[in-house]
């Protein structure tokens, strides 16, 4: 039997019984919708959660830290970031640059003019600087001795001061005192509900009374006022810092950084500790590794510092955790959706037998003039998968209307809520491939046992069945 | 060998507990182009003569050999192919499917021996001349009259070019004058060198036919053309 006179038949036959192929079809119409729908809506949701994890901090960085900074059981194990093992870190596959990224830990003021302001300061090594990701608004970005590369939002906290003196204090808060200014991202974790549905609003209003305004420090000179304490006495001491490069917003907490050569960290930490450092032998406090611009390659260089006792982290692995996470979800959404379409299976089934049934006379004619077994079955598979189309087609198209109506509603409370509406529902291109093609399996699976009685109808009796 | 050729066949049906044997030995030799006449009481085994001889049924016994082919040999899909080559098939019933015009009942067996649309357009429209009903190829058979209807059938029975033409009562659900249009069709259709048996009850089918066989109990009793 040829293809076209097959499909022929087909269409015939479910013109004749049409009331019911369009009630058998509803159940896979219910089914596929709501598989599109829930995958939709789970997609647009993994999206939207990655893009937002990827666009603060640069895919390709690793954070480094030793084993005890996370409660390691005791000191033998703690394996120290010493310059060594940065040199064993930077002979791994797939490690562009490593360098230390120490945060200075003393009391600091930047001071300009008659304004203050703040910023978390990060000694880093100047030959990795083309490697950082950094994206220039103002400079060349180059670190030379006291001149600073500064992130967009720096410039930003400054202040007319009147009163008492504020203080910018590193130790830990890596978001500083304008942590939660402007929709910055929280520093390390907490907030994952911010992240889902964009950057959630709201200024904090604590310190709305206080004169800002953003200023253009490229070229400036701020002066750091570091104090420290000395047996009860306090002892202040102000550094010239140049503004060389400031950086473009990233939209996330690096923003209020400040980039100084380990050189000048390190004559600051001498000064505050009273002491030099000891990074050589006790090590640095957390490195920053940069690998090659690949996810899995980021991924394998985590696994492999981590191989070797360190904590290393990633958002890349953040990332990608979240992302299997989501897809999970996708899956156990998608499955039960699933369930939808078994129950439309069982509905097509029925149909089928019972259009055997009436039918009987005809199959046994059928045989008579020569029709096949592969033929008869192949009429009845066939209706069975064109029911199952037929369903996903209209499936398909209403599940993506229902996903719009439910992206419509998303986007109108994301927007009175504050955060820029962006799409929660995203439907990939294979998602209808993959929706249709399922349906068309289930209405076909559906045939078979159908199609199966249709050819052991005994043809004699078939053709005098009344 | 004749052209057909039945040996020793025998073929029981379990009907409840009962076992019927509704044929018991028969056999039969058919020359090419013989018009014969199956006639018997009902349950004499001639319908089921009919069904083994056109590949819908099989024996438990004996053997059929049609044109050198032993067809009790073929498996379901060489029968399928012996019924679509060989048998034409006509009912008492009709059997045309009611939701297809007389046309694509015509050309509906020609659909499973894949020949091309056009070709089976042009055949069966042919054929729907040639049995009369060039002007009905577009009406569906609830609009025919049973004699029209049944020349569909014939239409349809032909259509492969078979070269054995098996009729199952043609003639029983008709008037006399539409049973006399069919069996005049049926003469110029064995004129033409189709071997024709036709299982009947009707003795005016039988004085058309060029040999006569009556059967009871499954077996055969008369046969007024035996060599």
């Amino acid at each position: 039997m040829r293809l076209l006179d097959l499909v022929t038949l087909v269409l015939s036959n479910l013109n004749r019984m049409r009331g019911r192929v369009v009630m058998t079809a509803m159940g896979v119409v219910i089914g596929t919708s709501a598989i599109v729908v829930l995958i939709a809506l789970s997609t647009g949701l993994k999206q939207q959660t990655v893009d937002n994890f990827s666009s603060f901090g640069t895919l390709n960085q690793i954070t480094v830290f030793s084993r005890s900074r996370f409660g390691g059981s005791s000191d033998e194990d703690t394996v120290s970031l010493t310059p060594e093992i940065i040199k064993e870190i930077s002979q791994i596959e797939g490690v562009v640059a490593v360098t230390p990224y120490e945060q200075f830990s003393g009391q600091t003021t930047l001071r300009l003019n008659r304004m203050q302001g703040f910023g978390s300061l990060y000694g880093i090594d100047p030959s990795v600087v083309p490697y950082m990701g950094f994206e220039l608004a103002e400079g060349d970005a180059l670190l030379s001795r006291n001149t600073v590369i500064i992130g967009a939002s720096v410039g930003d906290g400054f202040s007319e001061v009147t009163t008492s003196t504020r203080s910018t204090s590193g130790g830990g808060d890596r978001g500083g005192p304008g942590g939660n200014r402007n929709g910055g991202m929280p520093p390390g974790g907490g907030g994952i509900e911010g992240m889902l549905f964009g950057m959630g609003g709201g200024r904090s209003e604590e310190e709305s009374t206080e004169e800002e305004s953003t200023l253009d420090l490229y070229g400036r000179t701020l002066l750091l006022d570091m104090t420290r304490s000395n047996d009860g006495e306090t002892d202040t001491r102000t550094v010239r810092l140049r503004v060389g490069s400031v950086l473009e917003s990233t939209g996330g907490n690096e923003d209020y950084n400040i980039y100084m050569s380990m050189g000048d960290l390190e004559s600051l930490v001498t000064w505050s500790n009273g002491k030099r450092p000891t990074w050589n032998s006790s090590g640095y406090t957390q490195l920053l590794v940069i690998a090659e611009q690949d996810a899995q390659i980021t991924l394998d260089v985590t696994k492999e510092i981590t191989d070797r006792g360190f904590n290393a982290m990633s958002t890349t692995s953040v990332v990608e955790s979240l992302s299997s996470t989501f897809s999970l979800i996708q899956a156990v959404l998608g499955g039960i959706a699933s369930i939808a379409l078994l129950v439309a299976a069982i509905g097509i089934a029925n149909t089928m037998v019972m259009a055997v049934l009436e039918r009987t006379r005809e199959i046994g004619l059928m045989k008579a003039i020569g029709a096949r077994n592969r033929d008869i079955l192949s009429v009845f598979i066939t209706e069975a998968t064109a029911i199952g189309l037929l369903g996903g087609l209209m499936g398909v198209l209403i599940g993506a209307g229902v996903a719009q109506i439910v992206d419509l509603f998303a986007a109108g409370y994301l927007s009175s809520s504050g955060s820029e509406a962006s799409s929660v529902v995203v439907i990939p291109l294979w998602l209808p491939v993959f929706a249709i093609g399922f349906s068309m399996f289930i209405g076909m699976a559906a045939g078979i046992y159908p199609a199966f009685r249709a050819v052991q109808l005994d043809p004699v009796n078939a053709l005098k069945y009344e | 060998m004749a052209f057909i050729s039945i040996r020793g066949l025998r073929r029981r049906y379990v009907m409840g507990e009962v076992i019927v044997k509704a044929l018991d030995g028969v056999d039969l030799e058919v020359e090419e182009g013989e018009f014969l006449c199956l006639m018997g009481p009902s349950g004499s085994g001639k319908s089921t003569l009919l069904n083994l001889l056109g590949g819908l049924d099989s024996p438990d016994e004996g053997s059929i050999v049609v044109n050198g082919q032993e067809i009790t040999k073929l498996d379901q899909n060489g029968l399928s192919l012996y019924r679509q080559r060989q048998i034409g098939y006509i009912f008492q019933s009709f059997n045309l499917i009611a939701t297809m015009t007389t046309l694509q009942n015509v050309e509906f067996p020609m659909m499973f021996s894949g020949v091309s649309r056009p070709d089976r357009r042009r055949r069966a429209t042919e054929a729907l001349i040639k049995v009369g009903l060039g002007d009905r190829i577009r009406h569906r058979p609830t609009e025919l009259s049973g004699g029209q209807q049944q020349r569909v059938a014939v239409a349809r029975g032909l259509i492969n070019n078979p070269t054995i033409l098996l009729g199952d009562e043609p003639t029983g659900n008709l008037d006399s004058k539409m049973s006399e249009e069919i069996l005049n069709m049926l003469v110029e259709v064995n004129r033409n060198g189709q071997t024709l048996v036709v299982v009947t009850h009707d003795p005016r089918v039988s004085g058309y036919a060029g040999r006569i066989i009556h059967m009871l109990d499954g077996r055969i009793v008369s046969d007024d053309g035996k060599h």
